[in-house]
């Protein structure tokens, strides 16, 4: 977690709560916390808010730039997950299911604000661009970042969806079953298919 | 497929590989481990795959800020609060009802702020309004036997055949145009710097400036021919395909999809009024002129399942149409209104 101890007294009251909330939950199922919450137990809210918030802002940041819409669809999402406590339905994965509804949220605000009906569920050209990082000490070559750039641009070349699939596998450690919650396919097997077909074409683009 | 025969993709999209590159746990590193020592062969290729997984990350790397994070709790809090004031000690000195009472005071200040503005919009306002102008979507549709032409704002032309209909913005917004099609069209697209998206369905088709024809098969079958220029078309699968001028990107209704060449006149001589004939069996021959006319076509009789038909008519009438095929398949014909009795004697 990055959030430093503030000199304001409600951070603080924070994150005292939040890291009382992690020792009660860390070993419990993503079905057992959410049973929790919905059962009104404020512990388990502040234990989600802890774990995932840092997560759907990094997703929200990929799909727009706009800071201040990220964060009110993201507390309008909260607020009413909290209002309807007591009939939630059970969820298996928080991570993926807090992702899927706030790309919903956000795919709605951004809909409104460009009062257009037709593009609609599409994300934008630019989300979910990909950065290699130089970190990778396995190829020790001297044209280690020629081969970086490469796949960068690789990378980049790949659909948005594509992108977003990537990133959700990779970045996050997603599994298929998750990743396709997220992108609201109804099969697991379309997420699969569109990250075999992500690698097919990386694998074209880097033979060219 | 066996790990052994794995190559680099394989790795890259297998769920227990990756799970065990970026959260290792007891389970998954103890059979990798084993793995690699049983196959050294593997070693590189495993390294390689790793290291791609480990290397790729978000673009973005602007987290959450502390700022951000903590109002976003607190906001959350209290929109609890609000609606649930039975819960709420009066209390002077906790502090956060002071915050609370000046939101409302903020609440008021900014309600009578609007109150003011939209009064002023309302009686003063026409100004304001045609500044920021509502996008208006305009819809147009053909039924069958009904073809028309569409000339877009910035230039495009757009031919709409018979049982189609397509929708736009009356004024595009700044950097895209998008339209949405059902049914079939001939887009002559304008080049002015901006994609132009046709969207069809769930798929979308991304061009600059060119010039190609679009026709919805069934529920989510799709055929996309061009003429000249490119274009891409995406599906909702993520499914991305160039066009060179020439091909056609034929999309299933399964999902399945693959490109063909073309005959130009078969596929877009509907738009200059040829109706076109090319080895077609009977059903399609039928539908073709039932689409092209807006009739309906009854069959009496058995008609073989061998029949093919092909023939070129321009701005031809039902009658002329129908006789030239009865006079080549020995068809006899009837038109009633709206009707067409076709007989196989």
């Amino acid at each position: 977690m990055v959030n430093k101890p503030q000199k304001t007294e409600l951070s603080s009251v924070i994150s005292l709560r939040h890291s009382e909330s992690t020792k009660i939950f860390e070993k419990k199922s993503d079905l057992e916390v959410w049973n929790a919450f919905d059962k009104g137990d404020e512990m388990a809210f502040n234990y989600i808010y802890r774990c995932f918030t840092p997560i759907m802002f990094s997703f929200g940041i990929q799909i727009t730039k706009d800071v201040d819409l990220i964060k009110d669809c993201m507390q309008n999402l909260f607020i009413d997950l909290r209002r309807k406590r007591g009939s939630l339905s059970d969820v298996i994965s928080i991570k993926s299911y807090l992702l899927k509804i706030l790309q919903r949220e956000l795919f709605r605000a951004i809909k409104k604000e460009s009062s257009h009906s037709i593009q609609n569920t599409e994300l934008p050209e630019n989300a979910f661009l990909i950065e290699v990082s130089h970190e990778t000490k396995v190829i020790q070559l001297e044209s280690e970042t020629e081969i970086n750039t490469q796949l960068k641009k690789a990378l980049n070349q790949l659909t948005a969806r594509q992108r977003q699939a990537l990133v959700l596998l990779y970045e996050e450690g997603m599994s298929y079953k998750e990743i396709a919650e997220v992108l609201e396919f109804k099969e697991v097997k379309s997420a699969r298919k569109l990250v075999y077909r992500a690698i097919e074409s990386l694998k074209q683009l880097l033979k060219n | 497929m066996k790990f052994k025969d794995y190559d680099i993709e394989h790795f890259l999209t297998d769920e227990f590989f990756i799970q065990w590159v970026k959260n290792p746990n007891e389970n998954n590193q103890h059979f990798w481990e084993k793995w690699i020592s049983e196959h050294p062969e593997k070693r590189r290729v495993v390294q390689q795959a790793a290291s791609i997984i480990r290397s790729i990350q978000s673009d973005q790397n602007t987290g959450i800020s502390d700022a951000l994070y903590v109002d976003m709790f607190e906001n959350i809090i209290k929109a609890e609060e609000k609606k649930e004031p039975v819960k709420f000690k009066p209390d002077e000195s906790n502090p956060w009802i002071s915050i609370f009472s000046i939101r409302k005071i903020a609440a008021a200040v900014v309600l009578g702020f609007c109150i003011w503005i939209s009064y002023d919009v309302m009686i003063k306002g026409v100004k304001i309004q045609t500044e920021i102008p509502q996008t208006l979507i305009v819809s147009r549709s053909n039924p069958a036997g009904k073809k028309s032409i569409i000339s877009l704002s910035e230039g495009t032309k757009i031919h709409l055949n018979g049982e189609s209909k397509i929708a736009y913005p009356e004024v595009f917004e700044k950097g895209l145009r998008t339209v949405e099609l059902e049914g079939e069209a001939y887009f002559e697209v304008a080049k002015d710097g901006r994609p132009f998206i046709v969207s069809v369905g769930d798929n979308a088709i991304n061009v600059l400036g060119t010039s190609f024809n679009v026709r919805q098969n069934g529920a989510g079958g799709l055929a996309v021919a061009l003429v000249e220029g490119k274009v891409k078309v995406n599906d909702r699968l993520g499914n991305q395909v160039l066009l060179n001028p020439n091909e056609m990107l034929v999309i299933e209704e399964t999902g399945k999809f693959y490109k063909s060449d073309f005959d130009l006149m078969e596929i877009i001589g509907w738009k200059d009024m040829y109706l076109i004939f090319n080895s077609d069996s009977f059903e399609e021959a039928k539908s073709k002129i039932e689409n092209w006319y807006g009739v309906e076509i009854e069959v009496k009789g058995k008609i073989s399942e061998t029949w093919v038909y092909s023939g070129q008519y321009k701005e031809e009438s039902l009658e002329n149409v129908l006789r030239g095929i009865s006079l080549t398949s020995g068809l006899k014909y009837s038109i009633k209104g709206r009707k067409v009795i076709i007989t196989k004697p």
